[in-house]
């Protein structure tokens, strides 16, 4: 069972009525992510990680463990080994999604093959990622995924400080000005846009984008970004689409 | 022509051609010897006989001896022999010979007269006659002759069954011979139309080996033995490759992630950060080469067709220009495309488009600031082609094989930064596709086509 359910049940116990109260309004502070993994060196990478962020983690080494720990509703999203013992994670998704679990999944796999991972999201998985990875690449998807989670409802606006994002007008504007963007640059911004705060990759961003998954070469985002930050961040206007030195970018209203 | 002197050098043929040769040779002794043998008997005999008759008849009396002459004229049927009789000094008495040759030795003795005698119906021989003189009794002169040409004629007979023998003999022979080397010729067109792939690199052909276990199907059997073994050779190579870039991916990986954390406690303006970065440019790009190795790999094994559909390669390079027309706006570069009315191809979308936006990076990359890449499709009956040229330096016509070899970098190459994959990458998508990769010649700079062949080469 879930550690937060039960000591939030503790704590409803102890104090009474005023922190169920509180509980209410923000009732998931902290996201938990269910790691199914049978590589100890894997897992407590991405444990630590997440940890750096202060998302907990939980994890089971085995695939049928795995399956009944899902169904658990405390977790947020779920990073699966696809290669497990006991049962396949591709069998775990489809499990999952049979009994109408839609905690987003994050597949994490030794094959790098294309149709891998067509298999993957067609079994009802969210994302994928090829081992080796980069841990912030790892985190920032797992991060997107919760993002995902918990934008349900269909947003016709967007909004960062005085950047704003009309999706039904396919407009873009920055305070009073308005920007004239391209559909790739529309797209881009909206990405952007969508996971204020959080830092993209480029390998994300390129995904998402363009809907391709292969080497584009190191600064071809790079160029993409720069005739966008152009248009949006323009000169005495606050930054606001930021590079992260190693992993990516971010678009975010800095203080 | 070409195929008819293959033809004619192979082993049955000229086996055959020896054969002939020999058997003529040999036949032309044989009956020589026999030719000579048979006139040497002959012309023993008839000279025998002819000395033996010219005494005979010398020592008969007249009138016996006229009688004998004329018998013998008269009692053969072919006008071989033939007789005369002349006064001491030479002048015709009787007798068929007209006139006593001129310094014929009149002591019975057989002289051979090459150029025949003068008969008395006024005809002189066509052929050399033997011919015995002697001196009768009474002074005159007694000439007897006799044709000896028959053992010429005998010759000729043989001569001419020679020939006839030799032509029934080698004309058949050659003609099976020339039938015979059909079938061999036919297998070796066979085995240089199997060996095609193979010389392309497809190392999983074989050649053909039939059923009749002969000296081709054993030489076929060695090479395709050999070819098993360079298969397992080159698969252990390429196996221990990827092995490598697949192993060392994974500490490689922890190395950037520790860079990455280090970076991240010494903050970003700290003295720490510029070599750190620097540190993890060099480990990027070193992953960049392993993931490139491995995903060339991943293509070669990639026989499958599952993701194959029709698709609209226009839309496709209208995507690649617009991913990489601010990339070559930043260099002062003009990206041109030239798409004509394009029929949709059957091919792997996504494959494709990484193939493409390589060429089209590789250009750019190679391109000086402010020159040109440009991006042309044009239609063709067996499939259309995209060309894409740049204003580059272009690659040197001795090292266009190369390029699409791993890791290969043109010399002027090696001072941009690369892994030399690309170009690979490019090749092996081609290669799922079974379409074709051409480098050659703009007015200046590189031409890279790609033939999308809707007929399969194969």
């Amino acid at each position: 069972m879930c550690i937060s359910l039960s000591l939030y049940v503790r704590l409803i116990e102890i104090s009474g009525t005023m922190l169920v109260n509180i509980s209410i309004t923000e009732p998931r502070q902290m996201p938990r992510i269910l790691i199914i993994e049978d590589d100890d060196v894997t897992a407590d990478e991405i444990a630590a990680e997440l940890a750096s962020q202060g998302i907990y983690a939980d994890r089971v080494v085995d695939g049928r463990e795995g399956l009944a720990r899902a169904a658990d509703p405390c977790y947020d999203a779920i990073t699966l080994d696809l290669m497990l013992p006991g049962m396949d994670g591709l069998s775990v998704i489809a499990g999952l999604r049979r009994q109408g679990i839609t905690t987003p999944v994050l597949m994490i796999s030794a094959l790098s093959d294309v149709d891998e991972r067509v298999r993957g999201l067609r079994a009802g998985g969210d994302d994928y990622l090829t081992k080796p990875f980069a841990p912030d690449e790892m985190l920032a998807r797992v991060e997107a995924l919760l993002r995902r989670q918990n934008q349900q409802v269909q947003q016709t606006q967007l909004r960062v400080a005085d950047l704003e994002l009309d999706l039904v007008r396919h407009s873009a504007r920055r305070g009073n000005q308005k920007l004239s963007l391209l559909p790739t640059e529309f797209k881009l911004l909206e990405l952007l846009m969508r996971h204020a705060g959080q830092v993209l990759t480029r390998a994300m961003i390129f995904e998402a984008v363009w809907g391709y998954r292969f080497d584009p070469g190191t600064n071809l985002i790079d160029v993409h970004i720069g005739r966008l930050r152009k248009k949006v961040d323009p000169a005495g206007h606050a930054m606001l689409i930021h590079t992260v030195k190693g992993s990516g970018y971010r678009l975010a209203q800095t203080d | 022509m070409r195929r008819l002197t293959d033809r004619w050098r192979t082993t049955t043929a000229r086996l055959i051609l020896i054969y002939g040769a020999f058997f003529a040779l040999w036949g032309g002794i044989v009956i020589g010897l026999i030719y000579w043998q048979a006139a040497s008997y002959l012309t023993r005999v008839s000279t025998d006989l002819l000395g033996r008759q010219a005494s005979y008849f010398s020592m008969l009396d007249a009138p016996a001896r006229a009688h004998a002459l004329n018998d013998y004229v008269s009692l053969q049927t072919r006008r071989l022999n033939a007789w005369g009789m002349f006064d001491a000094d030479g002048h015709h008495l009787a007798g068929t010979i007209a006139v006593l040759p001129h310094g014929i030795t009149i002591d019975g003795s057989v002289a051979l007269l090459p150029r025949g005698l003068v008969r008395n119906d006024g005809r002189t021989d066509t052929t050399g006659v033997r011919a015995s003189a002697v001196r009768l009794g009474d002074g005159n002169i007694l000439l007897i002759s006799r044709d000896t040409s028959v053992a010429e004629r005998i010759g000729t007979i043989i001569l001419r069954a020679l020939l006839w023998g030799l032509s029934l003999t080698v004309v058949p022979g050659l003609l099976g011979g020339w039938l015979l080397t059909r079938g061999p010729m036919r297998r070796v067109q066979m085995i240089r139309e199997a060996t095609q792939p193979i010389m392309r690199g497809d190392l999983s052909r074989r050649l053909p080996v039939s059923r009749h276990g002969d000296e081709l199907d054993m030489l076929a059997g060695i090479v395709n033995t050999m070819l098993s073994e360079i298969e397992r050779l080159l698969g252990e190579v390429k196996g221990v490759c990827d092995n490598i870039a697949h192993d060392l991916r994974t500490p490689l990986t922890r190395l950037r992630t520790r860079l990455y954390r280090l970076q991240q406690t010494f903050g970003e303006h700290s003295d720490e950060s510029a070599t750190l970065e620097a540190c993890m440019v060099d480990t990027d790009a070193l992953l960049h080469r392993f993931r490139a190795l491995l995903r060339i790999s991943e293509l070669e094994n990639h026989q499958r067709r599952a993701g194959f559909e029709q698709v609209d390669l226009g839309e496709i390079l209208q995507e690649v220009h617009a991913l990489y027309l601010p990339l070559a706006e930043d260099r002062d570069q003009r990206l041109e495309l030239q798409l004509p009315i394009l029929p949709s191809i059957h091919a792997d979308r996504h494959l494709l488009l990484e193939a493409m936006s390589n060429l089209v990076a590789n250009a750019i990359k190679f391109t000086p600031p402010g020159g040109r890449v440009s991006i042309r499709a044009r239609a063709a009956e067996d499939g259309p082609w995209v060309d894409i040229s740049d204003s580059g330096p272009g690659i040197p016509a001795d090292q266009r094989d190369m390029v699409t070899r791993r890791f290969y970098r043109t010399e002027s190459s090696r001072s941009t930064p690369g892994s030399g994959l690309g170009l690979s990458i490019v090749s092996a998508i081609v290669a799922v596709h079974g379409y074709a990769l051409e480098i050659g010649d703009s007015d200046c700079g590189a031409l890279l086509s790609m033939h999308c062949c809707t007929v399969a080469s194969d």
